[in-house]
């Protein structure tokens, strides 16, 4: 198969549960040039040096899009002057310097070191009752029972969203986090799909700030709607913004590095052995996870000037592939990086990407993932897949297994 | 050199950190908030001679850090 044509057979759902090989084939070429025109990235030392390279822009969404109403109104007065609205307000990881850095930094201001550490005992405390819920049972789908509830649970809690709304909006998030994966977001109907998600939860986070504002609690967007005076504040359309990126990426993110972690685990049952019995090696595991199955495989970017590098020019408008989980896997970083080696040295991953859109919420993560394996390397007996490999989600980008069937003695 | 030497008890700590590899990520600030403090944007301030019984949240601040710019040891400086 020709280089040009090795993206298509990545985001190709065939090749979800084992993109590994392709990127090998990828990496061959540092950048390779694709047939619909973009440019990917595979090695390390191209994607490091790009990424921190201030012509790639990440404003590369197509414009959003409302679909017709039949409404002559609608369609030729409010849907434009949204679209707009919209548009001109991305959340920040679709937006570059300066307005991202100055979100960023007011989101992160709301991210305090004992907010995110206070999340320890709440995670325990959600970790606890997830497991003791399937008590009884000898066969339990790690997804639906676990990884997917924890992080939700934990981000609802983190920003203020009243959990019982929570079936309201896991749709809504599954449709916007589709606007990572490139192969769909340039199509009409999903660029139609995208925009009416989107206002249904803009409308919904609206009203929540109208109340975080009458009756101030002790969460992230009472923080964010109510600014200390003297400090910098965001605008309502981009605090809407940013509440929606940090609750989809609390509902399509962290699920997949636990579900990762807990099939990676099975699969290497002599670690998930020494993780039981040292819960400490947890941190270095983690990291050895984030290099070897990351929850995000790539994401993308535009060319905002020719770009030089690996003997290709990148032509101005060129939308870039930045594929972590490739640099990831590049021998020549990494010594066998095709083992699962949590006493690896100088694990420097793109698990959490890097540069200046490096995940905002690493460090829940880390602690939502550490607490969670060590609870169920401890507490599942005999943990066995029911189905190797599991079925994965759609997405090339947000990959991880969309069910993980797991067979047990008991729950200890 | 990163790996934490596992007998008990010995004196303090020894945390370097390389300045010129830091891009302050800040990872290290909220896996071991005592010993390391990002002030401004940039200028990462840390304990180099953190007590022991530390370890365990050193380790995390190292393993945490996207560009490995920190290292530690057990001090057995007499």
């Amino acid at each position: 198969m020709p280089h040009d044509t090795l993206f298509a057979e990545v985001t190709d759902p065939a090749n979800r549960a084992n993109p590994y090989p392709l990127y090998a084939r990828l990496r061959e070429k540092p950048v390779s040039r694709q047939s619909d025109g973009s440019y990917v990235v595979s090695t390390h030392a191209a994607i490091r040096s790009l990424i921190f390279d201030p012509r790639l822009s990440s404003e590369d969404l197509p414009p959003s899009q409302r679909p017709p109403t039949g409404n002559p109104f609608k369609d030729w007065i409010v849907n434009p002057i949204k679209n707009r609205v919209v548009n001109a307000h991305r959340p920040l990881i679709f937006r570059d310097p300066p307005d991202h850095d100055t979100l960023r930094g007011i989101v992160i201001e709301q991210f305090t070191i004992p907010r995110v550490r206070g999340v320890h005992r709440e995670v325990e405390g959600i970790v606890g009752d997830l497991i003791d819920k399937v008590r009884g049972r000898s066969e339990i789908c790690l997804v639906e029972d676990f990884s997917y509830p924890l992080p939700v649970m934990v981000i609802c809690r983190l920003l203020g969203v009243p959990e019982e709304d929570e079936e309201q909006f896991q749709k809504w998030a599954t449709v916007l986090a589709t606007a990572l994966e490139p192969d769909s977001r340039g199509d009409e109907k999903q660029r139609h799909a995208t925009a009416t998600a989107f206002d249904a939860i803009s409308d919904y986070m609206r009203g929540l700030i109208r109340e975080k504002r009458k009756n101030p609690a002790d969460d992230m967007l009472s923080g964010l709607a109510n600014p200390e005076s003297g400090k910098p504040a965001m605008g309502d359309v981009d605090l809407i913004a940013s509440a929606i990126l940090l609750l989809v990426a609390g509902h399509e993110t962290t699920v997949n590095l636990i579900t990762n972690g807990m099939l990676t685990l099975i699969r290497h049952p002599q670690e998930l052995e020494r993780l039981r019995e040292d819960p400490e090696r947890a941190p270095r595991l983690i990291e050895e996870l984030l290099r070897y199955e990351p929850p995000v495989h790539f994401r993308t970017r535009k060319a905002l000037g020719d770009i030089d590098i690996a003997g290709i020019t990148i032509p101005a408008g060129a939308s870039i592939v930045l594929l972590f989980a490739a640099g990831n896997r590049d021998p020549a970083r990494f010594t066998d990086p095709d083992r699962f080696d949590p006493d690896r040295e100088d694990n420097q991953h793109f698990g959490f990407g890097g540069g200046l859109h490096y995940c905002l919420g690493a460090p829940l993560a880390r602690i939502e993932t550490e607490i969670a394996l060590n609870a169920l390397v401890r507490r599942l007996v005999a943990p066995r897949l029911l189905e190797d490999p599991p079925p994965y989600r759609p997405g090339a980008s947000l990959r991880g297994p969309e069910k993980l069937g797991i067979g047990i003695e008991r729950i200890a | 050199m990163t790996e934490p030497r596992k007998e008990p008890g010995a004196g303090p700590l020894r945390v370097v950190v390389d300045l010129n590899r830091c891009q302050g990520y800040a990872q290290c600030c909220y896996a071991a908030p005592e010993h390391f403090e990002l002030r401004g944007h940039e200028v990462l301030f840390y304990d180099p001679t953190p007590p022991a019984g530390k370890q365990a949240e050193i380790a995390r601040a190292v393993q945490a850090c996207p560009v490995r710019a920190i290292s530690f040891d057990m001090g057995s400086v007499s």
